[in-house]
């Protein structure tokens, strides 16, 4: 068990890895769309289209910081809580491979929703910013409901 | 065994980079000569506000093409330094 939730982890790395790699560049191309769409504003002299683009670029810098700082430290975070089921036995066993499963594909699910967010923005879409923080707190919720279940799954399961 | 898969993406992105970069310098220089006809045509019949107006418009063109060409690298920059390894 442990060597399967090594395996499932390092590949949830490497997806992590990718898609903050990805998420940089497009948080670029984002940036770029939004000054794009400011210059040809001001030309043509659309003022309200300037501060959308305005408030969509600090948008998109503020989901940067978000992902690359706060993501992390939530996720870290709600791991702590998250406890590897008590006792022995396979019900241990598969405690510990949740909790691992969970926390990465919570901090996967969050990254990814920023990342669509900022995919629409680059794009020349208003940046979802509340959808992102609407996902992530989803997965949050779930990562603190699943730190009430996995004990109790392993009560009713029994361990020694 | 993302990493093909990134480097595609990212040769994307950076086509993707130069092209709006390309249409920015365009758009920009469209409408530095915009605000250079508004200029001259407000002189020409004494539309002072109007003169005054186009030259607003080019200095704000100057300045969100210098945002945009000084500022962003440098935010990539930042985010880059703080790119996080996975949390788990």
């Amino acid at each position: 068990m442990n060597e399967a939730a090594s395996l499932v982890l390092a590949f949830l790395r490497e997806a992590w890895l990718a898609l903050a790699g990805a998420f940089l560049a497009f948080v670029l191309l984002a940036g770029i769309a939004q000054v794009l769409r400011v210059s040809s504003a001001s030309m043509l002299g659309a003022n309200l289209w300037v501060w959308e683009s305005v408030s969509a670029l600090l948008s998109i810098v503020m989901i940067g910081l978000f992902a690359f700082l706060g993501i992390p430290q939530i996720v870290s975070a709600l791991q702590s809580s998250l406890p590897g089921a008590g006792g022995c036995g396979p019900i241990s066993e598969l405690g510990t491979f949740a909790s691992a499963l969970i926390g990465g594909l919570a901090a996967l699910r969050m990254l990814k929703a920023t990342f669509i967010s900022v995919l629409s923005a680059s794009i020349g879409g208003a940046s979802s910013f509340s959808h992102a923080l609407i996902e992530c707190a989803e997965a949050i919720f779930g990562m603190i409901l699943a730190s009430a279940a996995i004990p109790l799954a392993a009560w009713f399961l029994g361990t020694c | 065994m993302f990493d093909p898969i990134l480097q595609q993406i990212l040769a994307i992105a950076r086509d993707a980079w130069a092209f709006m970069a390309g249409l920015l310098i365009v758009v920009a220089l469209l409408g530095g000569l915009y605000f250079v006809l508004q200029g001259t045509a407000g002189m020409a019949f004494g539309g002072s506000r109007m003169t005054s107006m186009a030259i607003i418009g080019v200095v704000g063109l100057v300045i969100i093409v210098l945002f945009a060409f000084l500022f962003l690298p440098q935010v990539g920059e930042m985010l880059k330094n703080f790119q996080p390894a996975a949390p788990f």
